[in-house]
């Protein structure tokens, strides 16, 4: 405890020892106003960098003098600006975008050296614009299925958007939509994420050395801004797809001051399907989602801006037997908010205020002619948060902040009538905590070859009442029954979190970086089932629960080639995790009914180590990535598998990708991706016995039959109609006339402004170019009389997507 | 949970399914034990070896499975029944003949299987009553068995239900899912119903059978009525979960809670039955 005090007092005293000054402010995109994220401001004359944080703002500090600040961000024309530093200086600078003439691109947008020069490792920020150019499933741009393209991060297979990072479970990812968690990140059993990619910024994925500012997961950050909206003139945007249709609107609600944008997407499978769904076995079946994002942003001055931010999205799955009189209604989603104000209090300090509402809920309603049952469960929480960013010299940058949770959980709740009689299954249970953390790091250049990051998180969850605790004996019987009053603590529990990474620097391109993290998790998912669904149930800490932990170390060289064109990367890491929870085996979701669902767990722990290796070329007309992964996930559960170790369900021993578009002229762009991964592990029956007259199966040990290889190519090709030539012909034509009509030809008006400004694409994309028949599940199949000697055994594989073409349409004015 | 399959199914639409040949990791053959002992009645033992899927097993010789020759015998701690073999030349099921169940006692059964012996125990509780029984016809002349229960007050009751139609079953036959707890009903009045079950050595015929789930009008039924213990609950709930999940992707390989506990060489349950008859005569009309 001492240690971390003295780490404490040294961050922030260590940084008042010498004088500088300092210049900051905001880096914007010209043409709509919108921040810029990770763009690069250099110091020529010193040669020190830095980049702009996800509300586009940059401090970097340096002795009195006169510097050649460059600013530069891929894709946009680079600023070179003079500057006499002697006192604390504020720049605000908007980008143009770089002329598009594909090969001077190479020279106009310089990529910087971040990647080697920053002391976070293990972290890749993706452009939405860079994701918009990878063939998309059902040509749906999904920015989680593009994160699994990169080394270090799985996915389990067709229909699961969960991801993996690092031996971690699809629940230790923390996902933030503009800073509000969201909890089920997926739509239709994870087919498509609830991220709409036209209202998407910028995406960040950290997946180990977690920088201090993150907590309350395991394994990784996935941290999504959302476009803040033009705040110079309107702009529509939208597509129309096979599956689904977008709709984007933004523009200025005060020019250069404020502005909004309003996006929103539906599938319509439900009516389009509808005749042959009518007709088949699957009569009476509709299914459909939406997303809804919705964000406002003001400039009220120069020091002061604030944003309302929103989500919404809800599945719905609808399924009625109008002879049976049997219906069931399953609506799922998220919908979350926030409300942000950025403060400048000068070149030096930066705060960011935000207060945070999410939820997600599920249920499950049911009715068979006059009986009815409902089932629920979900999560909500408000969340509060405060972060200030100290540039005190040009050796420090100091992060510190607080935040607070309330959650609400709904583990699963039951309730059921029959007419007017209602059945009595107890209230709706539901458990409350509080989620409170603080944390400080300082990214300390130590010497110009030695940065430190270093930082440390303290957080504390509380368990309240109300609540009951149902005490059973060996046989089941309740024995005692605890009642917590309201706000009566349950449960208590806190950590402290060290997080360090380092980097040294060998050469200009190259760099040597280790990490070290302590995690804490205070929410668990339970996930009864082998693939991922919205019934999966998050639950809290609770006096059965104990936190989840993870100590993750990490060591990397990075180098980068021809002028920053090609990034590489190699990197190792060895994770330990405790406290995992699993359902014991036999284990059902119950009714919690005189119950508490804790019951049903069983807790082990889980280790994970391998290496991840990574190549980027980021400009030019060819640009991708190639990432390769060698990796072991085990867990351990002492009431699983007769306690032994076994290999997790998304161990993946090889996992391989390869991403590449080209763009061949203004007109026409091409992509393709290549995905490998070893065989997921699953438990299959490995034999099975006569029981009073019939068989039943017998399930080998945990995870001990592996599925074979998991590989598919996807290709995708835009086409982007040039209308410039079209609207010269017509100019050309109108001229002609003007002057045969004898009237000025000065102001030929050849169309209406938004049609000038008119664009659009259409993107054939083709999934799984070669068939590749990918295992979703297998299952083993017995017909004939065992005791008669008739039986004949087989096994099935089920795949879910055969080769997959899809065409959709984009336009923009 | 199970309503997700639909959602599956509209996938499914899409999707492709194909024969595969499976290389399973080695399978290690168990013993299974199937013993039960009931109010006056003799402890009756199954016992054969579970089979490898893919394996080299003949699939068209299901008495390879059977076990011969093994030793069993069932204590209360005073007398010991060595169990007799019914048919030495096919094994499979032997017989007690001196050791009858009483309630409130505690049996202890041991089985040695080539040179191994294997041991549990099982107690047979008091039994339950019934209130009554009555039919609901549900097509034409076919119906279900309603029982009203009143349940005892005290939680952690367990029950297993099983009818047999007098002249027309060689045995008492247990639905599926024919086990349930007083969870929810913990000293409630209320009614409820099966399905009629399968008869153990007719299964495939039953699949056909026209009058499957059903009784008839004018059947005799003899309802039989048990109480059993919480592990034996816990065998017989986890055996149905086990059934129905069968390879589905949306629940958990379901393992079976064997009383053998923490032996991997054998598996399956002695279940000691308290018994409560009944009979329903079900009018013509």
């Amino acid at each position: 405890m001492r240690y971390y005090i003295i780490l404490v007092i040294l961050l922030f005293f260590g940084t008042l020892h010498c004088q500088n000054f300092s210049v900051g402010g905001s880096i914007k995109d010209g043409t709509n106003g919108e921040t810029v994220i990770g763009a690069t401001i250099l110091l020529k004359e010193i040669n020190k960098a830095t980049s702009t944080n996800q509300y586009g703002f940059f401090s970097i500090a340096a002795p009195k003098g006169k510097y050649t600040v460059i600013i530069s961000y891929i894709g946009y024309k680079t600023i070179i600006q003079e500057l006499e530093l002697d006192k604390n200086t504020t720049l605000n600078i908007s980008l143009s975008l770089a002329e598009t003439n594909l090969n001077e691109v190479e020279i106009t947008t310089k990529r910087g050296n971040e990647n080697v020069k920053n002391t976070q490792m293990s972290s890749v920020q993706l452009d939405m614009a860079e994701i918009k150019k990878i063939p998309a499933f059902m040509g749906e741009v999904d920015i989680l299925k593009t994160i699994q393209l990169l080394p270090g991060v799985k996915n389990a297979g067709d229909g699961n958007t969960g991801f993996y990072v690092r031996g971690g479970g699809p629940d230790q990812n923390l996902i933030l939509l503009d800073e509000a968690p969201i909890y089920n990140a997926s739509h239709l059993l994870g087919f498509f994420s609830v991220f709409n990619g036209d209202a998407i910024k910028n995406v960040n994925l950290i997946k180990g050395g977690m920088p201090a500012q993150y907590g309350g997961r395991l394994s990784s950050v996935l941290d999504i801004s959302m476009k803040d909206g033009n705040n110079q003139h309107f702009q529509v945007e939208g597509g129309i797809g096979v599956i689904a249709s977008r709709l984007t609107i933004q523009g200025p609600i005060v020019k250069d001051k404020g502005s909004f944008i309003i996006s929103g997407r539906r599938t319509y499978v439900d009516v389009l399907a509808k005749p042959w769904i009518e007709r088949s076995d699957f009569k009476g079946t509709s299914y459909f989602f939406y997303d809804l994002n919705a964000k406002f942003n003001y400039i009220i001055n120069e020091k002061n801006r604030i944003f309302l931010s929103g989500y919404y999205g809800r599945d719905k799955f609808i399924f009625t037997d109008e002879e049976g009189g049997f219906k069931t209604k399953i609506p799922w989603g998220n919908a979350s908010g926030c409300l942000r104000w950025n403060h400048v209090f000068n070149s030096k300090l930066f705060s960011n205020t935000s207060a945070v509402f999410t939820n997600y809920d599920f249920s499950f309603g049911a009715t068979q002619d006059d009986f009815e049952v409902i089932i629920k469960s979900g999560i909500t929480d408000y969340n509060l948060k405060y972060d200030l960013n100290f540039f005190p010299n040009s050796r420090h940058t100091i992060k510190t902040g607080v935040n607070y949770i309330f959650h609400v959980f709904v583990p699963t709740s039951v309730s059921a009538k029959q007419g007017s009689t209602e059945f009595d299954l107890g209230k709706t249970i539901k458990l409350y905590s509080h989620d409170a953390a603080i944390y400080v790091s300082d990214d300390w250049e130590v010497t110009q070859k030695f940065k430190l990051n270093a930082g440390l998180r303290f957080g504390n969850f509380t368990q309240v009442g109300p609540f009951n605790r149902y005490v059973k004996d060996f046989t089941g019987k309740i024995t005692d029954t605890v009642s917590y009053r309201t706000n009566e603590i349950v449960a208590n529990y806190n950590g402290l979190e060290p997080r360090f990474s380092a980097r040294y620097s060998l050469t200009k391109t190259a760099s040597l970086k280790a990490s070290y993290a302590r995690n804490f998790q205070y929410i668990h998912l339970a996930s009864i089932s082998s693939v991922s669904l919205p019934t999966d149930v998050w639950m809290p800490c609770t006096e059965v629960i104990k936190p989840q932990q993870s100590n993750q170390y990490a060591i990397g060289f990075f180098k980068n080639f021809k002028d920053n064109i090609f990034e590489t990367s190699v990197e190792v890491y060895y994770k330990t995790m405790s406290n995992q929870i699993d359902y014991k085996e036999g284990a059902q979701p119950a009714d919690n009914v005189f119950d508490n669902p804790d019951n049903a767990f069983t807790f082990g722990k889980g280790w994970a180590y391998g290496a991840e290796f990574f190549v980027k070329k980021n400009v030019g007309k060819f640009t991708g990535w190639i990432g390769y992964t060698l990796s072991w996930t085990w867990r351990q559960f002492k009431e699983i598998n007769y306690g032994e170790k076994f290999l997790a369900k998304y161990d993946r021993r090889h996992d391989a990708s390869v991403v590449l578009t080209y763009d061949a002229s203004k007109q026409w762009n091409f992509g393709m991706i290549w995905v490998y991964g070893s065989g997921n592990r699953g438990t299959l029956p490995n034999g099975f016995f006569l029981y009073e007259g019939s068989l039943s199966n017998d399930y080998g040990l945990r995870n001990s039959y592996q599925f074979i290889p998991y590989h598919r190519m996807d290709l995708n090709v835009t086409f982007s109609p040039d209308r410039t030539k079209k609207l010269e012909k017509r100019k050309q034509i109108l001229i002609a006339k003007y002057k045969e009509e004898g009237k000025d030809t000065l102001n030929v008006v050849v169309t209406k402004k938004w049609a000038k400004n008119f664009s659009n694409s259409f993107t054939l994309s083709v999934f799984n170019v070669y068939n590749r028949y990918n295992p979703y599940f297998i299952y083993l199949t017995r017909e004939g009389d065992f005791t008669k000697g008739t039986l004949k055994v087989g096994a099935k594989q089920v795949s879910l997507f055969p080769i997959l073409p899809s065409l959709t349409w984009n336009f923009k004015f | 949970m199970k309503h997700f399959i639909f959602i599956a199914f509209v996938l499914l639409l899409f999707s492709c399914r194909k024969e595969v040949k499976l290389k399973l990791p080695d399978y290690k053959q168990k013993v299974v034990v199937e013993a039960s002992i009931e109010t006056n009645g003799y402890a009756v033992v199954f016992l054969s070896y579970s089979v490898p899927y893919f394996g080299d097993f003949d699939y068209t010789a299901p008495e390879k499975t059977f076990i011969k020759g093994a030793f069993v015998t069932v204590t209360d701690g005073t007398t010991t029944d060595t169990l007799k073999e019914l048919d030495p030349n096919t094994g499979y099921a032997y017989l007690g003949f001196k050791l009858k169940g009483q309630q409130g006692r505690n049996y202890t059964l041991k089985v040695t299987v080539d040179g191994k012996t294997f041991e549990t125990n099982t107690n047979i509780l008091n039994p339950a009553k019934l209130d009554s029984l009555y039919f609901k016809g549900e097509e034409d002349t076919l119906g279900f068995i309603w029982q009203t229960f009143s349940e005892p007050p005290g939680s952690g009751d367990c029950y297993r239900w099983y009818a047999k139609r007098l002249g027309r079953d060689q045995f008492y036959a247990a639905p599926f899912a024919s086990v349930f707890e007083d969870k929810f009903i913990d000293g409630k009045t209320f009614d409820f119903s099966y399905d009629r079950g399968p008869q153990p050595n007719e299964i495939q015929e039953y699949r056909e059978d026209p009058e499957r789930g059903y009784y008839k009008r004018g059947d005799t039924v003899v309802v039989k009525f048990c109480k059993i213990g919480r592990r034996e609950y816990d065998f017989w709930n986890t055996y149905y979960q086990n059934k129905a999940s069968n390879s589905n992707p949306f629940s958990a390989p379901s393992n079976i809670k064997s009383m053998f506990e923490g032996n991997q060489d054998v598996f399956g349950a002695f279940v000691g039955y308290a018994p409560f008859y009944d009979t329903i005569i079900i009018p013509k009309n």
